[in-house]
């Protein structure tokens, strides 16, 4: 364009020049290259967008097609195949040349070239024919002419890719090493625009990142807690290392639900509405490798399911997914389906992977005599390691313990049932406690009847105890068993009246908060369970959330704008129930811990801290109270300079306004009032005495 | 100590003010009588019938021998304190919003709404003279904010040669009485500024805005000095006159308050230090929103008015004087 105008510009020039011949021109400079030189400017540089649109000798050949693996034929049937392939390639497009290229003895060479009136009928055919089987013996090839050229360009000699240089990520597991082993937690708010990540030290927590715009919608950490992921609409980000590097990317659009695998070696993407685009490749599911960010494999996904549609086993090993009577159990790192069928079930309703072995427990609902049952089932060998049939059964769900020691079935029973047409109707419901033994020979079930509705039931990560919750809000009873060996679970302790609808154990075990969300206006209960105290009670009105960090020492309840629009906040307390800090976010959404991989220590390396905890806690006390000493004196340092600051800024002003003085009793009619202000509250006792009557009383002598 | 409630209103209160002395407090509400009490037991001793309107703002002379009030009824007017008898009126074109004594007595000033086309103004007038034919005086001096936010808080400067307005955008601006010229802005409230108060000596200055922040203000220049944040918006604040310590007051927009409970409102009275910026106390009792906060001005005593028609006159517990921050 540019050019144009310039060679417009001396056309007219010329033009003016031609007009006005007597007009003084100024010499038009010569641009002319001088004789011999060499521009250090390539022609690509110099007009790249140009080049690229000069014509190529393959234009125009761009419609023709090459087929090859066709019969060869004497001469004397060429003209039965050109007709039989005429029919054949003409439904793609009208064909405007063909060729059959000859042997000296004028039969056919076996291939074909057929031109066509434009490129894309050549396109068509490529993807119609291609392969197309024209008889037992004759299978068809087809190329595009241009194609030719391309294979020309390919190398001779096959050449190893040149492997990628090792990126250095840092220590991905530095939080682990922080000398206090503080725990680090992740903030979300102002509606998601802001994250923070924060190191929960004491006194106070302290900031180690804030990115606006980190997420669109929320973070999630990994199971192990390597690392951080973010949501955005094209995908998946994973960050880690001490400055929070981005680590690897998933891209995949309109992503809202992730899952990782329990060792973090496999990342499960779901987008619900990827579907809604026709491709053959399924969209909604993809599974990623997260150490190399390869795209493992994809699923479609069934609407109706309920999240997460694929459960991992502990190991990474193996996953799952229900189907219509059937359980598709998938294995690593084939993602092919385990000896290559889904286990049949009919009437499947559940399932869920152990926490620490490969055994699958599901339950299958009640078919016309069959009665329900619950099956543990052993994998890869597929062994039904108990089955245990249950009558008039509504509904099951299944709690497996954290260490994997016992599964507890919810049972919720009928005593009469109704069939309304399509509708069944369950009346008379009752609970049953089903408790699988699962390290015990033959896992023997105890069962425990509850006759009130359940609210809530939790297992204690370690240890033997399970919590639940029962009775119709707001007066729900609390209730403690223990599970031992060769016994039924008794009941350790009942609290009456426990206004409640949430139960949080801590990691550890032991210690539990007992928890009135939403509805219940946050009542929170700290309960010891070794001897059933209650250490504190406190309120965190309205609030929506409860979390232990992973080490059990604290507790965060919150209150998030996505439950609750006014006054959220977080705060932190002690696992004594002890309120350590309060703090209030705009638009505050979430706080995660960051979670730590299992403790590497022995149980008997436990055991001996345990012992000699006394002799540690010493030292800690000392830390602690250095730390807070140090703080305070922080405190009381800012709080001095602060002072000294207004201080002076008073002073300033005293003076000023002592200099005013004469003014201000001018305004004020000669009236000297800085001494008298505020003098009328106090008031002077003033001593009023009445006369109210006279009496004269004479006394006889 | 247990508060003394003043139960003499009807309706919200809009504003309460002790006199110079601190013997008197006056009250006014949305209903039309403000209402005059002995600080010291919450006796009333009096009101000021004439107002056909809410009693938006009011305001009482250094000497208390006038006491000026102005309402929805597009009314200013002034009173005589003793006898409670309107001295002279002066109608305005749309509702009176604020109204303040200069430290004189001798000028006042009034800001009045926009509303019917009508822009927010602020007036200067004389009162040395109040009489019947008040009303027909020109004022000292009339700035109308045409295409402005309008005023929704004022104060007078030092020496009666300035006047400080708040806004409904949270802008403060600075006015030069003698040239009518604006001589200062600045903008660091977010939201409309519903009350400032002026330190004892005039030097700083505090204001409460709907951004549920509190601000300290030099009030010279106008440079901020500390923010108080809460978590609701801020109706008014007050600085202590012996302490280092200021009370905000407020709580859930008054819309807002019959859908919610008292504990999601937050309508307590709260308290922190001026330098530090820390909240160390809070007293609750109103069941409303607060709309005005007052100390006496000998910091012994704080008075609090509130949307739900009470006025509550706290004295200090001794421990409120040996509360002490380390620094």
């Amino acid at each position: 364009m540019a050019r144009r105008k310039e060679s417009d510009r001396a056309q007219q020039n010329n033009d003016d020049s031609d007009s006005n011949p007597n007009d003084e021109l100024e010499e038009e400079p010569d641009f002319d290259d001088p004789e011999g030189y060499e521009d250090d400017i390539s022609e690509q540089d110099l007009m790249g967008d140009l080049i690229r649109q000069r014509p190529k000798e393959t234009d125009g050949v761009e419609s023709i097609v090459v087929i090859d693996g066709v019969p060869q034929v004497g001469p004397e049937r060429i003209e039965k195949l050109q007709n039989v392939l005429k029919k054949l390639f003409q439904k793609f497009g009208k064909i405007t040349n063909e060729y059959y290229p000859l042997n000296p003895d004028g039969s056919t060479k076996g291939h074909v070239f057929i031109e066509y009136s434009n490129a894309s009928e050549a396109l068509e055919v490529l993807k119609g024919t291609n392969g197309y089987k024209f008889d037992k013996n004759h299978t068809f090839t087809v190329n595009l002419l241009t194609d030719f050229e391309k294979y020309n360009d390919i190398l001779d000699k096959w050449e190893n890719p040149v492997p990628q240089p090792f990126k250095e990520q840092g220590c991905l597991q530095y939080y682990l090493l922080d000398q206090d082993a503080c725990d680090q937690f992740s903030v979300v708010y102002e509606q998601g625009d802001k994250v923070a990540v924060y190191l929960n030290t004491q006194p106070e927590p302290s900031l180690l990142e804030e990115r606006p715009r980190w997420t669109e919608t929320l973070v999630r950490w990994s199971p192990l807690g390597t690392y951080l992921a973010t949501f955005h609409a094209k995908g998946i980000a994973l960050w880690g290392g001490e400055k929070f590097q981005q680590i690897v990317r998933f891209s995949h659009p309109g992503v809202q639900f992730i899952d990782f695998s329990p060792c973090e070696k496999y990342l499960v993407s779901f987008s619900p509405l990827a579907d809604s685009r026709a491709t053959d490749e399924p969209q909604a599911i993809i599974i990623w490798d997260v150490l190399s960010g390869l795209k493992r494999r994809a699923f479609n996904a069934d609407k109706s399911q309920a999240l997460p549609i694929f459960k991992w086993s502990h190991d990474d090993k193996y996953f799952a997914r229900m189907g219509v009577d059937m359980l598709s159990v998938y294995e690593t790192p084939s993602f092919g389906l385990l000896d290559k069928k889904s286990i049949k079930v009919q009437g499947i309703r559940d399932f869920a992977w152990s926490p620490t072995d490969n055994t699958i427990a599901y339950w299958v609902g009640e078919e016309k005599d069959t009665p329900a049952r619950v099956t543990l089932l052993e994998l890869p060998s597929r062994n039904e390691v108990r089955v245990k049939n249950l009558f008039s059964v509504a509904d099951c769900k299944m709690y497996w313990q954290k260490s994997g020691d016992y599964l507890c079935v919810k049972v919720d029973r009928y005593a009469k049932l109704r069939k309304d047409k399509s509708d069944i109707k369950y009346s008379g419901i009752y609970y049953n406690l089903e408790v699988f033994h699962m390290r015990e020979k033959q896992i023997p079930v105890d069962s425990v009847e509850i006759k009130e509705t359940i609210q809530a039931f939790a297992w204690e990560p370690v240890g033997t105890k399970f919590a639940v919750i029962h009775g119709e809000p707001p007066s729900t009873s609390v209730s403690f068993y223990e599970v031992k060996t060769g016994q039924t679970p008794t009941m350790v302790k009942k609290y009456e009246r426990k206004p409640c609808n949430q139960l949080y154990w801590a990691p550890s075990g032991q210690f539990i908060v007992l928890a009135g969300l939403r509805s219940m206006s946050g009542a929170l209960e700290f309960v010891d369970t070794q001897d059933f105290t209650v250490m504190n009670t406190g309120e965190h009105f309205m609030a929506t959330d409860v979390e232990w960090d992973p080490t059990g020492r604290y507790v965060s309840t919150a209150v998030s704008w996505w439950g609750h629009k006014v006054d959220n906040a977080y705060w932190l307390w002690s696992f004594q129930g002890r309120i350590l800090k309060r703090v209030a976010l705009d638009k505050f959404c979430q706080l995660q811990w960051r979670p730590r991989p299992p403790s590497l220590l022995s149980a008997q390396q436990i055991k001996d801290i345990k012992k000699s905890l006394k002799k540690y806690s010493a030292q800690f006390e000392v830390k602690d109270r250095l730390k807070m000493t140090k703080a305070s004196k922080e405190l009381v340092e800012k709080r001095r300079k602060l002072m000294q600051e207004y201080e002076d800024l008073r002073k300033q002003k005293q003076e000023e306004y002592a200099e005013q003085r004469r003014q201000r009793i001018e305004l004020r009619n000669n009236v000297d009032t800085d001494e008298t202000e505020g003098r009328g509250g106090e008031l002077e006792e003033e001593t009023v005495e009445f006369f109210i009557k006279e009496e004269t009383t004479f006394i006889d002598e | 100590m247990k508060p003394l409630m003043l139960h003499g209103h009807e309706r919200s209160i809009t504003q309460i003010k002790y006199n110079r002395d601190g013997d008197l407090l006056f009250s006014s509400a949305k209903d039309n009588h403000p209402c005059v009490w002995y600080s010291i037991n919450g006796e009333r001793l009096g009101t000021y019938e004439g107002h056909q309107g809410v009693v938006w703002a009011i305001d009482v002379d250094w000497e208390t021998k006038r006491f000026m009030s102005g309402a929805g009824d597009n009314m200013l007017m002034i009173w005589d304190v003793q006898t409670g008898k309107a001295l002279g009126k002066i109608e305005a074109k749309t509702s009176v919003r604020t109204c303040n004594f200069s430290y004189s007595g001798n000028m006042a000033l009034y800001s009045t709404d926009s509303t019917m086309g009508n822009p927010s103004e602020i007036f200067i007038i004389d009162v040395r003279t109040v009489d019947s034919s008040f009303s027909t005086n020109d004022p000292i001096l009339q700035i109308p904010l045409t295409n402005a936010p309008k005023a929704t808080s004022m104060v007078w400067g030092n020496l009666d040669e300035v006047v400080i307005s708040g806004h409904d955008n949270g802008d403060l601006a600075q006015w030069d009485l003698r040239t009518g010229k604006k001589i200062n802005l600045v903008s660091e409230h977010a939201k409309s500024i519903n009350d400032m108060q002026l330190s004892k000596d005039g030097g700083f200055l505090i204001t409460a805005s709907r951004d549920c922040t509190a601000k300290l203000f030099d009030a010279d220049t106008l440079e901020c000095l500390k923010t108080y944040k809460t978590e609701r918006p801020v109706n008014s604040a007050a600085i202590s006159p012996i302490l280092d310590h200021v009370v905000l007051g407020g709580g859930q927009d008054a819309m807002d308050v019959t859908t919610t409970s008292t504990r999601v409102g937050k309508f307590d009275a709260r308290f922190f230090h001026l330098v530090f910026e820390e909240e160390f106390g809070r007293v609750k009792g109103h069941f409303g929103p607060i709309n005005s906060l007052a100390f006496h001005p000998d910091g012994k005593t704080y008075a609090s008015g509130g949307e739900d028609g009470y006025v509550r006159l706290h004295q200090f517990d001794p421990s409120y004087f040996d509360f002490k921050f380390d620094y």
